[in-house]
């Protein structure tokens, strides 16, 4: 356990001196691009846009490490929308605007395209809104000064009756983002708006960004909102309602003036970064309900797995060889995908049409995937079991299941655990890709994080040491099972 | 006690039959020490498989007390509790320490207390010798010891007679006499016992009666001397007195020589019978088939060395021979003039059948 601190402390000095690199070259419009590395949000219309231009070396990411790569120097520059930064939260962050107006990002809601009542129902409230100028002033008061307005807004109740639409979202400061445990931002308060408006219920489910159009098709969310552009081949696979705000795409790269500053101490470093990653907006609560996720996941995937493990090993070794080639079947072929493409599967096709939650998704295609290999693990270790013991058992007068349990499953047990060992513990930390089917757990929490203060490395390093201490934990509590069944004399 | 009628077994193995006991017929009486000897692959450990139905039988019938023990409502587990069976390869659970291993079946069949059960146990294992072995686990004994705590944990259920599969064939050899001076104990105090045994010596001294098996049957049973030394049929015969077989068919007189003499040599060589008796059997054999035998059919010859009394006899048969071979030939003919020389006699018991002891 003494390696944490000095492994921490070694991250750390190279996430200060990452930040510190210099650059001077200040790009006026894309065509100065060429040559450099861009960040632009995957599949985007910027990116679109910006791949006609072969001579620029594309970063192609998440729309939420667009600001992180450019901080970290994974990138030179970043299209972002311009409405992201003020001027103090740009020089905050070391960043600055190169040239501006480079194409106008249009956002829309986008609804399943047999859903024309809702759409032509939000197209008549944002009429509306747009003509009483109310849009206008919406817009002003979200660039100016996104914290405040949250806090602001979060006073005015949500909308509880009515019909409940089911809203895909991905966090983007300002436009969606936490604020003290609560989901806030441009369009979480418009979303709020039409629903008084119009007589409805929102709620929200975070999905990664390439995720929505999936989830919007398969009926896990009722309409997208979440500065989505809109292209002519987005709008074949979704309806697209008239856009809500035309934001302006803008160029970011490194202030030097901002990376030249004086350099803080390393203490002071990894006091802003506590400060800024967990206690300010009380971002530590995030962790936490992550991390019981995790464990919820984790547990429950381990006992469900064993028992199911169990099921597909009793009945591959039964005698028929038709179930135990089916059993084998089945289970190299749950093995035979990655195990993210499992429970891309499970919530995407097997689970697409019930409502139930992620989570359990999560649990299923966990439980499924490690049942499957838990499955040739037991069968190894009850094979190893000779048929002597068995006999043994047998001449002695305990029935077959006697045996199976006093003699065959403890040797069995035995030989099988320190494999076992390393099959929860990577099941452990193979939980960590929930965040796809829109489950916030310890490292979907660490990206929102990421995704509101633009600090590459802090919740990075900081999930990666609580990973690190539940994996030690986990193999030590089956240490402990397995010295207890080793010493049972 | 035990009765059994017409047991057969039969193995079904891919389609291919195997039939390791035809039809075996016998009688248990409580007291008894039966011993179950005979060449590999009769059946014997099958048969005493089949007695507490670690192998189902194909056929037959098995009673116990009075108790039809094939019939499909016999509770299994119960009978098996009444007969102990020490195996082979003594299956110790490996798990357990030996004090475990002894005191786990008592307490979960018998309903034992577990004080009751290891006070049970250190008698035992202080009967068997292993009282300060009870804390070790299966893996830190020898195979003797081993074999010991398997007895123990038998008689820990106090069964009714014990089945011994070979208790000292996986042993080595200076382990064996520890193991059959706990199974003599036993017989001593009168416990009813089955053993399957090669250990000819203690078979003799320790059984009330033997049971010889061979090609699927009880070939021929009996007190120990009446098997040792009074054994009536052939295959008893030969098997009592260790007789190793060497048999050749010889159509015409075309045979390969050369192809024989090896075989010959391969099997004095595996006896140990030493290069001068190899050359005198050479000899003999040569002179034997170009000199005396007429060949007026097919010939068989077959070479049957005792590993007991270390007598090689050869056996000569003329098929079809009506008349004497050796009263035809002059008494000074030359090759049976060299073959007596090599031989310390030459008889012809039946006509067209020449018997040579070397």
């Amino acid at each position: 356990m003494r390696v944490f601190p000095a492994l921490f402390l070694t991250l750390s000095v190279l996430a200060a001196s990452c930040t510190g690199a210099r650059t001077d070259f200040v790009p006026q419009g894309p065509e100065e691009l060429a040559g450099h590395t861009v960040a632009v949000a995957a599949n985007s219309s910027i990116d679109l846009a910006l791949s006609k231009n072969g001579d620029i070396d594309l970063l192609r990411i998440g729309i939420g490490e667009l600001a992180v790569a450019v901080r970290s120097g994974r990138a030179e520059f970043a299209m972002m929308q311009e409405i992201q930064f003020d001027a103090n939260h740009l020089r905050e962050m070391g960043l600055r605007k190169c040239f501006t107006g480079f194409m106008k990002g249009n956002a829309a809601v986008a609804v399943r395209q047999e859903d024309t009542v809702l759409c032509s129902r939000f197209n008549a409230f944002l009429r509306e809104f747009i003509a009483s100028g109310e849009r206008d002033q919406w817009i002003r008061d979200w660039s100016s000064n996104p914290d405040s307005m949250a806090v602001a807004r979060s006073r005015i109740p949500a909308s509880t009756e009515g019909e409940t639409i089911v809203n895909g979202i991905t966090l983007t400061y300002p436009f969606i983002f936490m604020k003290d445990e609560q989901l806030a931002g441009l369009e979480i308060d418009l979303m709020e708006r039409f629903c008084r408006w119009g007589g409805y219920r929102a709620d929200y489910q975070i999905v990664d960004f390439p995720a929505l159009i999936p989830a919007l098709n398969t009926g896990k969310v009722d309409a997208l909102v979440s500065h989505i552009q809109v292209t002519p081949e987005r709008a074949k696979q979704v309806l697209f309602s008239e856009p809500y705000f035309e934001g302006s795409i803008c160029c970011f790269g490194r202030d030097p003036e901002a990376a030249a500053s004086p350099r803080k101490g390393l203490v002071q470093t990894v006091r802003d970064s506590v400060y800024a990653n967990l206690i300010m907006e009380q971002h530590w609560k995030l962790l936490l309900q992550g991390l019981l996720v995790t464990l919820e996941i984790s547990l429950f995937s381990i006992l469900l797995s064993i028992l199911l493990g169990a099921g597909f090993c009793f009945l591959r070794m039964r005698r028929s060889p038709a179930l135990s080639r089916t059993v084998k079947l089945f289970a190299e072929t749950v093995q035979g995908i990655p195990v993210l493409v499992v429970l891309m599967i499970m919530c995407y096709v097997i689970f697409a049409k019930s409502h139930i939650s992620g989570t359990l998704v999560a649990i299923f295609s966990f439980a499924l995937f490690y049942g499957a290999r838990f499955c040739e693990l037991f069968r190894s270790g009850m094979l190893s079991v000779g048929r002597g013991q068995w006999e043994a058992g047998a001449a002695l007068g305990l029935s077959k299941f006697q045996t199976f349990r006093l003699v065959a499953l403890p040797q069995a047990f035995r030989r099988i655990i320190p494999v076992f060992k390393g099959e929860i513990v990577a099941l452990i930390k193979s939980t960590s890709i929930v965040g796809y089917v829109a489950v916030m757990d310890l490292t979907c929490a660490s990206n929102v994080i990421r995704a509101r203060t633009f600090d590459a490395f802090f919740p990075l390093i900081l999930v990666s040491v609580i990973y690190i201490l539940l994996s030690r934990l986990s193999a030590r509590a089956l240490n402990a099972l397995e010295r207890k069944v080793n010493s049972k004399k | 006690m035990i009765s059994v009628k017409h047991l057969s077994k039969v193995y079904n193995n891919a389609g291919k039959e195997l039939t390791v006991l035809r039809d075996v017929n016998c009688e248990i009486s409580k007291g008894e020490v039966i011993s179950v000897i005979g060449p590999s692959g009769t059946g014997k450990s099958t048969f005493l498989r089949c007695l507490n139905r670690l192998e189902e039988p194909s056929g037959g019938q098995i009673e116990i007390d009075g108790v039809d023990i094939l019939d499909r409502n016999a509770d299994v587990n119960r009978l098996r509790r009444k007969m102990g069976m020490v195996f082979q390869n003594f299956n110790l659970f490996e798990h357990l320490t030996i004090l475990d291993n002894i005191t786990l079946c008592p307490q979960t069949l018998l309903g034992q207390s577990r004080e009751a059960a290891e006070a049970r146990a250190l008698e035992l294992l202080q009967l068997v010798g292993l009282r300060e072995k009870a804390g070790s686990l299966p893996g830190e004994l020898s195979g003797g010891q081993k074999q010991r705590a398997a007895i123990a944990r038998c008689l820990a259920m106090n069964p009714e007679i014990i089945l011994f599969d070979e208790p000292t064939s996986a042993l080595d050899p200076t382990m064996v006499s520890e193991v059959l001076a706990v199974i003599r104990h036993l017989a001593g105090q009168g416990m009813t016992m089955a053993i399957v045994s090669h250990e000819m010596e203690f078979v003799r001294s320790v059984s009330t009666r033997v049971f010889f098996m061979y090609d699927g049957v009880i070939y021929e049973e009996g007190t120990p001397e009446q098997i040792f030394e009074h054994p009536q049929r052939p295959a008893t015969v030969a098997f009592i007195n260790k007789i190793r077989t060497l048999e050749f068919k010889l159509a015409d007189q075309g045979f390969d020589l050369y192809g024989m003499f090896g075989r010959i040599e391969t099997f004095c060589n595996k006896y140990g019978l030493g290069d001068k008796l190899f050359l005198r059997l050479q000899h003999v054999v040569e002179e034997t088939l170009t000199g005396i035998i007429p060949f007026s059919g097919p010939v068989h010859l077959s070479v049957d060395y005792s590993e007991k009394s270390y007598k090689l006899v050869l056996t000569f048969i003329q098929e079809g021979a009506t008349e004497s071979i050796l009263d035809k030939l002059p008494e000074d003919h030359l090759p049976i003039q060299l073959v007596r020389g090599f031989c310390s006699s030459l008889t012809e018991p039946a006509p067209g059948q020449l018997v040579v002891e070397l």
